[in-house]
């Protein structure tokens, strides 16, 4: 099973980038790339990390995460991480990893509907 | 999940770590053994970002080394030990080394110390310019 592929794909309007379980570095160092040539491509004002599958979650996933939120933050987009796991959130405040320029949400579907809130208070289009 | 007490002497695992693929091998060998030994998410989950953050250390600065994985049996208590070994150019300040945020290779800095929070024990052997050795070791709540 090939477990280790990161998915980015529009869903109206929105950068989705869905994360495997179990990532490798090199599909880690993408991830950067491919949500900024996709924010780009499609134009997108939000991009949501789905990271539900995500099993571990260590300080070179996280400064990756990290740093993608604050390049999409530059590029004019906001970012909500959604679906991380008890386990891997008790892991990563016990590491002390802090996320920057990042929004959370329980599941990808809060993750959207606060997309859809703050296009209909006009924060962003 | 049904905790077991698997014969424990028998289980050694040797992961070589060459490439920066060893490093998800060597989280997926830890996480079966882990899960194998009845640890239970959370604990599985501090055990085998531990591990990464070594597997990377060993990858990033020696290029090369290897991971033993053995159990351990205490009265009342079982564990599992992670080995970490390589011939790299050693640790110079190992007090630098464990303080949060201090990082030579352009990491968060947090590998060693971030190792030893979601870890029990942590023991460092480092000589420069003949390698590490770094054990942890993480009981199981029973």
């Amino acid at each position: 099973m090939n477990n280790d592929q990161i998915t980015v794909v529009k869903v109206r309007g929105v950068l989705m980038v869905i994360l495997p379980s179990d990532p490798d570095d090199s599909s880690i160092q993408s991830l950067q790339d491919r949500a900024m040539a996709g924010l780009e491509q499609h134009d997108s004002k939000a991009l949501i990390m789905d990271i539900s599958a995500v099993e571990i979650f260590d300080s070179f996933f996280a400064r990756a995460i990290s740093e993608t939120a604050q390049m999409a933050t530059l590029m004019g987009a906001r970012t909500i991480i959604a679906g991380m796991r008890p386990a891997v959130a008790i892991t990563a405040t016990q590491l002390g990893l802090a996320l920057k320029c990042v929004e959370t949400a329980l599941t990808t579907d809060q993750a959207l509907a606060m997309v859809d809130l703050g296009r209909k208070r006009g924060w962003r289009k | 999940m049904a905790k077991m007490n698997p014969p424990l002497d028998t289980l050694v695992t040797e992961i070589q770590i060459n490439t920066e693929g060893d490093i998800v091998l060597s989280r997926r060998a830890v996480r079966e053994y882990t899960i194998f030994l009845g640890f239970g998410v959370t604990d599985t989950a501090r055990i085998v970002t531990a591990a990464s953050e070594l597997a990377r250390n060993v990858f990033k600065y020696a290029g090369q080394g290897a991971l033993y994985l053995r159990s351990l049996e205490a009265p009342g208590k079982i564990g599992i030990e992670l080995k970490f070994v390589d011939s790299g150019p050693g640790i110079p300040d190992l007090d630098m080394a464990m303080t949060d945020g201090y990082s030579t290779g352009g990491g968060f800095g947090m590998g060693l110390p971030g190792a030893k929070k979601l870890m029990d024990e942590m023991e460092i052997q480092s000589v420069v310019g003949q390698g590490t050795t770094i054990v942890l070791k993480k009981w199981r709540n029973s």
